[in-house]
């Protein structure tokens, strides 16, 4: 319990590969940690599961030891000042933690959830404060003006995603397009928890975060390298396909036709959209970076749940038909 | 002395969007509670949301219905898809689909008992988010809450274990893509099996050297929450984990003051809207059925919720139903109760995992040719959540889902009155929860807890009718504010 800031720092170190910070950034950080008025952290849920606060939980290092884990972050690292899924007070309480953040200012927005408009934003309430229901839609525009950084943490919070697929029944918008705030958008169903406490790292020490034109940052969504097909002996961006173990199956048309023929096959007949798809996402889910498991490990086919455009209409177990 | 009316909006530590008002008077010298409403506070619309696609997407789409509980719908989903597809899995497919399924309910469990509940018993961590936290007249001495305060970080790390054992098959945790109509895409290797073992091996042994002492010794300092929150105490669950031709836990149900098991009849589940926010038109119509046409504002309504009722009558769901309807828990219906038994089933569902992880073929399929039938079909999946009964109804037409419906336990568990008026089961357990002070309510806090609400569809309005001064619930204190 008596986790320490400077475990948080080793922390980073372990995952500092992984997620690009640099020796730079984690003499700022520790910078950061140090100042009193290191800005809090407050975390909002509109139309939402819960699985990126679960995914959150799951956080994990390879650390040789006692690894850190999202305890270590929580306790040394980050002040969490609100999120209604591990605080312990209730009711009223939560408003006023709110309203008295929206007034002090210095805090990093994190939401998790997209914002219903439906129903006049009725579809969602936040939380009551002085005998009025506050609809999530007015408190996450109230929340965003004040912050000084506006993370989404997945995709319906980032860009809609399923609340707002189909005929998107309660209105849900993204937090972007709601509020007209700049997000840092870690999109993902659920959102990868390294990514999470990457962004956060990037804020408390003011370093710069490069984005892509949905928003989200280049070190986690776009793998670089030469191969791929790019072409010119130049850098190019590259999909999760270029870094799929079954790459080569792909390329000598071995491909599963269903799945019980899977194994050491290529899944692209079986709607894999790796091949249109950002993220990092190989060996980072649910244990130790580079052992992990991942969706196409279990012979899945990627159903692309990080990009702007994610369920989308089309079938994910048919060939993906792209821009469609 | 006026009934007070307290408000908790939102309720914490739960799943999703809750707001729980009570009345509190006096009666015979005692405060408590005299009235409840629940409001589901979130409405999203999953069903609408799959009406078009491909029935195969059901098991992907609705499991981000709940982050908490994905591998239920998952398991709902596939079931309704083998259901109308008319396909059987193999046995591999089986038994990993109970593996995942299983991991997620020993992460829940875990979760919810130190996580979710036990914030209502102890202090916590000294620090944001943990503080501040309420008064609550804790009868803990320091030795007792620091045993707990350990418990709490290490029940942090089993849970995450639990998910890392369930992605080994699942691929990533939560919001696993290995659910699919005719069985499960994961193929074991015998390093999977061993790297299983080595995580299950550990968690069983958290639930028995920690998890349940825990629990017993919290209901030994508070024997009264055997006697608080008994409600309707009907019982009822869909059974759940299928092994060979029946399940680890039966379907059935338990009437208040019998011990008889009775045969689940699924037909006689209808959901009433008359207090809820969806077309009145869409009444106590059979999920088969049913259509979800929100409609709000509505004079009678307050709650996103609907109100499942079977026979129309209310049956509470979760793990102590499924306990009772297995014959495996001999108490009540109570607050605590539902603790222990909780802790118990897992004990009972991790030692059952050993045995489905022995039944895994390495090397071998779990898939059976699932092709979407051309001709109009209907299907209907029913498991349990940790948190109860959660069935799913689909209809396709034309190669797409023409109809979807979902009845989550928290419908059952959570839910308004009914159209005759009824209090929904958690409405009704809250009443004569004594209360010390009604500006900290944290007894409330334990019966809602108790149930493990995971609100994944509701809303609610402030009801301006309501008699008596309003408080608002306050670390600050009770402050009046306009009737």
């Amino acid at each position: 319990m008596n986790l320490s800031r400077r475990r948080f720092i080793e922390y980073c170190g372990v995952v500092a590969g992984a997620i690009g910070l640099t020796p730079g950034d984690l003499a700022g950080l520790n910078e950061a940690l140090a100042n009193p008025n290191a800005p809090e952290v407050i975390w909002m849920h509109g139309s939402s599961c819960t699985g990126c606060s679960v995914s959150l939980l799951n956080r994990i290092s390879n650390a040789v030891g006692e690894p850190p884990t999202v305890v270590e972050v929580l306790t040394g690292a980050i002040n969490l000042t609100h999120h209604q899924t591990l605080m312990s007070f209730a009711g009223e309480s939560c408003g006023a933690v709110l309203e008295h953040a929206a007034k002090k200012g210095n805090y990093i927005l994190v939401v998790e959830g997209g914002v219903p408009t439906a129903f006049n934003g009725h579809c969602c309430i936040a939380y009551s404060y002085k005998g009025q229901e506050v609809t999530f839609a007015d408190a996450v525009a109230e929340m965003a003006q004040h912050a000084i950084a506006v993370v989404c943490v997945g995709t319906c919070s980032s860009f809609g995603g399923i609340p707002g697929a189909g005929s998107n029944p309660s209105g849900v918008v993204s937090v972007a397009a709601h509020t007209g705030a700049s997000t840092i958008n870690i999109s993902g169903c659920p959102s990868n928890p390294d990514w999470v406490v990457w962004a956060i790292v990037q804020l408390l020490t003011g370093a710069t975060v490069v984005l892509d034109n949905d928003s989200r940052p280049v070190a986690l969504y776009q793998q670089t390298g030469t191969g791929g097909g790019g072409g010119g002996g130049s850098t190019v961006w590259e999909k999760i396909h270029q870094s799929c173990p079954r790459k080569t199956a792909y390329n000598t048309g071995n491909k599963a036709a269903d799945f019980d023929e899977t194994v050491g096959k290529c899944l692209v007949d079986l709607g894999c959209r790796g091949q249109w798809t950002n993220a990092k996402c190989d060996s980072c889910w649910n244990g130790i970076a580079e052992e992990a498991n991942w969706c196409i490990g279990v012979n899945s086919p990627c159903i692309g749940c990080v990009e702007p455009d994610f369920p989308g209409t089309q079938s994910f177990f048919k060939p993906y038909i792209s821009g469609s | 002395m006026p009934i007070i009316t307290a408000s908790i909006d939102p309720v914490t530590r739960i799943e999703g969007h809750l707001k729980v008002d009570v009345e509190i008077d006096t009666v015979d010298g005692v405060q408590q509670v005299v009235d409840a409403h629940c409001v589901g506070t979130l409405f999203r619309g999953f069903e609408k949301i799959m009406e078009g696609r491909d029935p195969r997407d059901a098991p992907n789409i609705t499991s981000r219905i709940c982050g908490v509980c994905p591998t239920s719908h998952g398991m709902a989903a596939a079931l309704t898809l083998d259901n109308a597809f008319g396909v059987t899995p193999p046995t591999a497919g089986i038994m990993m689909r109970n593996l995942v399924h299983g991991a997620c309910f020993l992460e829940s469990d875990i979760l919810h008992f130190y996580i979710l509940s036990l914030l209502d018993y102890i202090k916590g961590p000294a620090m944001a988010p943990w503080q501040p936290g309420w008064d609550t007249g804790r009868r803990l001495d320091s030795a007792t809450e620091s045993r707990l305060v350990g418990s709490y970080l290490k029940a942090i790390e089993i849970r995450r274990k639990c998910h890392e054992m369930g992605a080994i098959y699942g691929g990533k945790l939560p919001h696993t893509p290995s659910f699919i109509a005719g069985g499960f895409t994961a193929v074991s290797t015998a390093q999977n099996k061993t790297d299983f073992q080595t995580l299950l091996t550990e968690i069983i042994a958290f639930i028995e050297e920690t998890y349940i002492p825990d629990v017993e010794l919290l209901g030994a300092l508070y024997p009264d929450y055997y006697n608080i929150g008994k409600g309707y105490g009907n019982l009822m669950s869909y059974g759940v984990f299928q092994e060979g031709a029946g399940t680890l836990f039966a379907p059935g149900l338990v009437n208040d003051g019998s011990e008889a098991i009775q045969a689940l009849d699924i037909g006689q589940v209808t959901e009433q809207v008359t207090h809820s926010w969806y077309d009145d038109a869409t009444n106590d119509k059979h999920p088969s059925v049913g259509d979800t046409v929100p409609q709000h504002p509505k004079a009678e309504g307050y709650s996103w919720l609907k109100a499942p009722r079977y026979s129309g009558t209310n049956y509470e769901c979760g793990p102590l139903a499924r306990m009772r309807v297995n014959g495996d828990y001999a108490g009540g219906v109570s607050v605590m109760d539902r603790h222990m038994a909780r802790s118990q089933e897992a004990f009972k569902i991790a030692s059952a995992m050993q045995v489905w992880l022995d039944a895994v073929e390495v090397g071998a399929y779990g898939y059976s040719p699932a092709a979407v039938p051309t001709a109009e079909k209907s299907g209907v999946g029913l498991t349990e959540a940790p948190r109860g009964a959660l069935g799913h109804w689909l209809t396709v037409k034309e190669e797409k889902v023409a109809a979807y419906q979902v009845v989550t336990p928290t419908c059952w568990n959570c839910s308004p009155r009914d159209t005759v008026g009824n209090r929904g089961p958690m409405e009704e357990a809250l009443i004569g929860v004594p209360v010390k002070k009604a500006d900290q309510p944290v007894e409330v806090l334990r019966l809602i807890h108790s149930f493990d609400p995971c609100l994944d569809c509701a809303t609610h309005v402030m009801r301006p009718d309501r008699k008596g001064k309003v408080y608002i619930v306050d670390r600050t204190g009770v402050r009046e504010a306009d009737a």
